[in-house]
């Protein structure tokens, strides 16, 4: 049984139902102490995970390594700074809640158990429990039209994705005789051709990851949710979830799928230049910062899908590391789209950054500083993370996925290097209220980071080696 | 034989029901077309030996879910006319969509086989001389203990997303107040009038007269709501 | 013909999938038909899992339907509850009517 090893799952979850109780009992508001406990339960958690040991438990349900704890890592630090960034906004705009910072708790717990699992039951179940919290949180603001169809929309397509993926699942199943990683990679890494049911099973599979990471073919739904829900809420979207949905596509697609690459492989790379095109080209348009930021995840998960591709070490390694920088430069893009308001009011145009560069250079500063890294400008960190994706696809001899990655980037760095020149050149419409101090910490740490990373990169290339050799074994 | 038969004759009602869901006019029919297309695959269930899962499917989905939907269709005034307007332009993109992928999922499973070493990866063989029933419950609580856990959150996490959502305390709401009842009774007390006069008399404990009629506020309609 | 093998189930259960996603495509106005379209989808699923479930002689299949079951409820209740709000901030249940939100 070995429950032991699942030791940051449970305190978490256990701590949920605590600050669920203190959240319900007390007649006065509870949002404060709640946030405060969530985040102290997140902190408890990542000690605990940074202790874990290596191992499987609840009969092969459940894995421990050092992917995992890489991961989940990331995941807990995204989710702690991404509340931090919710705090103020959802007391300003009326949505303070206790039961939101339960739910995000929720969410976290289920990618958790989604990159801990080692059997689609576990894989399912987790993303299941990550799901069903962000669609309530999508249309958290629910006396907001616009938010309550950001919700549904996402629900439905949503719903419909799991329900692709769980036929899927259950065709690998049957065919494969097991639902458990380590077998299916057994059975599917041998001599013996694959089963057609097999392959169909993994085809629907990928459709449904692909519709979490938000890959072209699927990603209809990014633009309005992110357009739709309150920036609190996107920021957690567009920074802890995009993590959890890397983490469970790359590991089934390297672990349990591995021996099926040939299947697979050719989707992806479809995937990916087709992400790559449309997000470079549909982002130029946009005059809502949101979905501009929308756009430009869908542009950085073709890069993501790029790594995944390749399928050899070093382009998994490229996926570790473009992980982390990502999550750094997101966090710290939404701190200032979450510090934007205006006159007590929430603003979400690129023209509402006007002036920036005068009114609140600091803020500016690390705009500017995120988008150049986006744009993947030397020496910040966003051109090593997309450096470490681009060498090993050029070594295995994808020219055209490269050639189009390079591309898009050039096309990308326009909309980006546009936000900046309407934050310095041009006419300031009036200065944003001064931003709260939740929002200056996330920003400064992860300015720091994105801007200083190339001074420091090995003990997180460390980690990203560590977590690929136990990932492929 | 019998279960030949039975198959066939389940099996045709579960499509039927199942095509009646989507091309119903009216979504109350298509609830009640979907609860009959949930007892259907209950004993389908039952043929292939699940039998507590067949029961399952009838208890949960029709007693839970089914009515839950009804509840909801019920409960929002929807011009449901006006909602059939897309059907017609998108039925047949939708069939040749359908029978595409259709005959691609044949086309498959007619070439099904099975793993060649299926037999022995199977994780929780059925044990021999036990109810369906008691081989789940086995199981479940057991091995599956991790996974069962996960669900009841999940269960909770519906639970809490389904009250933030939708409950919502409405100022003319009346509600009782435990603290205030206990705390009314200390106002009471005892009085011993004069025979024959009432408590008039007292000129203390006469009842409050009752609230002016405040004027009837207009309707409002929040956003829509009817 | 009338010997029941895995085959069976499977083309039973690929015409309910195969109606499932013809629903929500077809009913593309009204969520609570989408949401019906989509308890089809998992019940496909469910019948598939059975069938193996029964042909492998292994109870895993089963035990997964049953979470399947748990989880379908769950989204049901979300799923309703985000119709509900919808609808009092819209008076409608359309969703193609997306001139708030558009691309």
């Amino acid at each position: 049984m070995n429950w032991t090893l699942a030791l940051p799952e449970l305190v978490l979850a256990l701590s949920g139902l605590a600050i669920l109780v203190a959240g319900v009992l007390p007649r006065r508001d509870m949002t404060f102490p709640c946030t405060m406990m969530v985040l102290g339960a997140f902190l408890l958690s990542g000690a605990f995970v940074l202790t874990q040991p290596d191992g499987m438990g609840f009969g092969g349900q459940y894995i421990s390594d050092a992917f995992a704890r890489f991961m989940k890592v990331l995941v807990l630090a995204g989710a702690a700074l991404a509340l931090l960034l919710a705090l103020d906004w959802n007391r300003a705009e009326g949505l303070s809640r206790f039961e939101y910072p339960v739910l995000v708790l929720f969410a976290t717990l289920g990618m958790m158990v989604m990159i801990s699992a080692n059997d689609l039951m576990s894989l399912y179940l987790g993303l299941e429990l990550l799901s069903l919290p962000l669609y309530v949180m999508a249309a958290f603001h629910r006396d907001n039209a616009r938010s309550s169809e950001a919700g549904l929309k996402y629900f439905v397509l949503g719903a419909l994705s799991s329900g692709l993926m769980l036929y899927g699942m259950s065709l690998v199943y049957g065919f494969a005789g097991t639902t458990n990683f380590a077998q299916l990679a057994q059975v599917l890494g041998g001599t013996a051709p694959i089963s057609a049911g097999v392959v169909v099973g993994i085809v629907f599979i990928i459709t449904g990851l692909c519709f979490k990471v938000a890959a072209v073919p699927f990603h209809m739904w990014t633009p309005d949710v992110y357009e739709g829900a309150p920036t609190s809420v996107v920021a957690y979207f567009a920074t802890a979830t995009k993590v959890g949905a890397i983490a469970a596509i790359v590991r089934v697609l390297a672990g349990p799928f591995g021996g099926a690459v040939d299947q697979w492989q050719q989707v992806i790379v479809l995937a990916s230049i087709a992400s790559m095109i449309l997000g470079a080209f549909a982002a130029i348009g946009q005059t809502n910062i949101k979905r501009l930021m929308a756009y430009s995840w869908i542009s950085h998960t073709g890069f993501v899908l790029m790594g995944l591709a390749v399928g050899t070490e070093a382009g998994l390694r490229g996926v570790l590391i473009y992980t982390p920088i990502y999550l750094m430069m997101s966090l710290g893009a939404f701190s200032v789209l979450v510090a934007m308001r205006r006159n007590g009011h929430a603003v979400e145009n690129i023209q509402d950054l006007a002036g920036l560069g005068r009114t609140d250079p600091a803020m500016a500063l690390g705009m500017a500083i995120f988008m150049f890294a986006m744009a993947g400008i030397p020496p910040l960190s966003g051109f090593f993370a997309k450096l470490y994706v681009l060498l090993p696809a050029v070594e295995a001899g994808f020219w055209l996925m490269a050639v189009v990655a390079v591309l898009s980037s050039v096309v990308s760095a326009y909309y980006y290097l546009r936000v900046v020149k309407v934050m310095y050149f041009d006419a300031s419409t009036g200065a944003l209220d001064a931003r709260p101090s939740g929002v200056s910490f996330v920003l400064a740490g992860t300015g720091l980071f994105t801007m200083f990373f190339f001074l420091m990169p090995a003990p997180l290339l460390a980690a990203a080696r560590q977590a690929v050799a136990a990932l492929i074994g | 034989m019998i279960a030949g038969l039975a198959f066939y004759f389940f099996a045709f009602i579960l499509i039927a029901a199942a095509v009646m869901v989507v091309t119903a006019r009216n979504p109350v029919h298509s609830v009640i077309w979907l609860i009959a297309a949930f007892f259907n695959a209950a004993a389908l269930f039952l043929i292939a030996g699940a039998e507590f899962l067949a029961m399952i499917l009838v208890i949960v989905y029709v007693g839970a879910v089914a009515v839950l939907f009804l509840f909801v269709v019920m409960m929002l005034d929807v011009d449901f006319a006006q909602l059939r307007e897309g059907v017609q332009r998108y039925a047949p993109i939708g069939a040749v969509v359908g029978g595409i992928l259709f005959l691609e999922l044949l086309l498959v499973l007619s070439v099904w086989r099975f793993a060649p070493d299926a037999a022995a990866l199977r994780m929780a063989p059925m044990p021999e001389g036990v109810t369906n029933t008691e081989a789940i419950g086995r199981i479940l609580y057991t091995d599956h203990i991790y996974l069962f856990q996960i669900s009841g959150l999940i269960l909770l996490v519906a639970m809490i997303g389904a009250i933030v959502l939708t409950l919502r305390d409405r100022p003319g709401t009346k509600r009782q107040d435990v603290g205030a009842q206990i705390a009314r009774s200390s106002a009471v007390a005892m009085a011993r009038p004069e025979l024959g006069e009432g408590i008039r008399r007292e000129d203390i404990l006469r009842p409050l007269p009752p609230p002016a009629k405040e004027a009837p506020k207009p309707v409002t309609h929040e956003g829509g709501h009817h | 013909m009338l010997d029941i093998g895995l085959a069976h189930y499977l083309v039973v259960s690929a015409i309910l999938f195969v109606l499932g996603v013809f629903g929500i495509f077809m009913n593309r106005k009204n969520v609570i038909v989408i949401l019906m379209s989509v308890e089809l989808i998992l019940l496909s699923v469910n019948l598939n899992l059975v069938a193996f479930s029964a042909q492998l002689g292994d109870l895993t299949g089963q035990v997964f339907a049953m979470f399947i079951l748990t989880v379908a409820a769950a989204e049901a209740a979300i799923g309703l509850a985000i119709v509900v709000i919808y609808f009092r901030n819209r008076g409608s249940i359309e969703v193609e009517d997306i001139s708030t939100l558009k691309g």
